[in-house]
């Protein structure tokens, strides 16, 4: 998002108007999310709020391009260009596999000790019934495609 | 600050030393190996660490006492249990008899670490001969005493403490056990008490158990010749058990009751069953199943045998073959020799007394 905005600043596309309530509703939402107390949480646990609300950010905006198509490429470009959107996850997004991905930490193989995605990775009916998954990363239930 | 000459006497493996018990069930075990990742737990020098998760739903495991010190006792890296018979240090050495000269104190300690390892080094010290010599009569109790399979149980998850204060919150997704702590003697144990074999409230147990055991004392009543059972589970037939006793002598009948598990071994003779209580008594092990033996107990009065009525199904307590009560019936004719076979017994075969019989009529 524009940090300053300056006379050479260009205005926003066309459509601006219609999608920016709820951006800035969301954005409201990350600071409430980042302003939490983080007593009584575990030390992991204490950034899943954030990893939510910028998912459903970079969601909201994904859905609107790729699966709606209500808004344009210059609008998408903008919000990409002024970080409401996570680029690289949307990109994560339109692979398949990836269409339900939580967050990019879950898939970086190279963090892990035997080269392995994140729990939350695996598909519920591999894993054995009745375990309850909550990954340390984000906090995800399950995420596989 | 790194180098060969830094890490000098810090220990570096390839392979860990375990149990089948910590490595749990599955094959295909997956370990992280961290170099020097944690002091030993007994010579405190650095070593290298194992983690691995012992199968489903266990807790990870990592190995907590270096080689050398796991070589020198013949035991578990993880557990600290013996190695061969899963049994804690302070059982086998009592009953094997080894005579054990590790210290304690801090310094003497990384010596005779540091000689052992030297030691095993140049071949002078084995790990078979580390543990010393063992007695044989020591062993055949050890291997009585040690289980046969191994025991996933210890690899659980722990107990969760905030379970146990009322206020975890994490519901389903806790890893911890959610089970209140059971406060008994079991309860304090440590890793440097069990690898010394000292006060271990474990081996205290199982000494206590073998204590008892050592003999049964036979009935002073010479009419008593049956055994009494208990654990004896469904899938035990009469089969199996005619073919574990029947090695003591000759059976005259076999009862078992499926509903309160017991079941009873009738000997024709006092001789067989006293060498199937010596034989057995603690060492009954049918299909898996540990099997409890004693003496019966004499039945008060009555001339029908507790073989033949169906009272032992509903009572535990063991009532017996009275042959004692055989003496008063006049003996079949040209039969003046003890009861050999089942057949020879007129309280069998439905024979039961007229009187009796009217009675219940």
């Amino acid at each position: 998002m524009p940090k300053i905005k300056k006379a050479r600043t260009k205005p926003p596309p066309d459509g601006w108007e219609e999608i920016e309530p709820t951006l800035t509703e969301l954005n409201q939402k990350l600071r409430e999310a980042e302003n939490e107390p983080h007593e009584g949480k575990r030390k992991a646990e204490s950034l899943w709020p954030i990893f939510r609300v910028h998912h459903q950010r970079s969601r909201y905006i994904y859905e609107l391009y790729y699966k709606r198509h209500v808004i344009s490429k210059e609008l998408y470009d903008y919000c990409v260009n002024e970080r409401y959107a996570d680029a690289t996850l949307i990109a994560k997004w339109r692979k398949p596999g990836f269409e339900r991905l939580c967050c990019l930490q879950c898939i970086q193989t190279r963090d892990t000790n035997f080269g392995t995605t994140c729990v939350c990775r695996v598909p519920k009916d591999k894993l054995e019934t009745g375990r309850v998954v909550e990954c340390r990363h984000c906090g995800c239930r399950g995420c596989s495609g | 600050m790194s180098g060969p000459n830094h890490h000098k006497g810090w220990e570096s493996s390839e392979f860990p030393i375990l149990c089948g018990s910590c490595l749990g069930d599955n094959p295909y075990v997956r370990m992280a190996k961290e170099q020097f990742g944690k002091e030993c737990k007994i010579c405190q020098r650095p070593f290298t660490i194992f983690r691995w998760v012992p199968g489903a739903g266990m807790r990870m495991k990592k190995t907590e006492i270096c080689q050398t010190c796991a070589k020198i006792k013949n035991v578990c890296q993880t557990c600290v249990l013996d190695l061969e018979f899963g049994l804690p240090v302070e059982v086998r050495d009592t009953l094997g008899g080894i005579q054990d000269d590790m210290p304690t104190s801090d310094v003497n300690k990384q010596f005779y670490v540091h000689h052992a390892e030297q030691a095993m080094a140049d071949g002078t010290l084995t790990q078979a001969s580390a543990g010393g010599k063992m007695d044989p009569a020591g062993r055949e109790q050890l291997k009585k005493l040690a289980r046969t399979e191994p025991y996933y149980k210890r690899n659980r998850p722990h107990l969760c403490s905030f379970y146990a204060k009322g206020t975890c919150n994490r519901g389903d997704e806790c890893p911890y056990r959610h089970e209140l702590p059971v406060t008994n003697e079991l309860a304090h144990q440590n890793i440097k008490d069990r690898y010394y074999g000292q006060n271990d409230p474990v081996a205290k147990k199982i000494l206590n158990r073998t204590d008892r055991s050592g003999h049964l004392d036979a009935p002073e009543d010479p009419s008593i010749t049956s055994l009494f059972l208990q654990n004896v589970e469904p899938d035990i037939t009469e089969a199996d058990l005619r073919g574990f006793f029947y090695a003591f002598g000759d059976i005259r009948s076999i009862v078992i009751s499926k509903r309160s598990r017991v079941a009873f071994i009738n000997y024709t003779t006092r001789e067989g069953a006293e060498r199937a209580v010596e034989k057995s008594f603690n060492n009954c092990n049918i299909k898996g199943h540990v099997i409890r033996v004693q003496w019966g107990k004499p039945k008060q009065q009555g001339p029908k045998s507790a073989s033949h009525a169906d009272a032992a199904t509903t009572s535990r307590e063991p009532t017996v073959d009275e042959i004692a009560s055989l003496d008063a019936i006049p003996p079949p004719p040209g039969a003046g020799g003890p009861v050999r076979y089942s057949a020879m017994d007129p309280t069998q075969l439905g024979q039961v007394p007229l009187k009796k019989v009217l009675g219940e009529m």
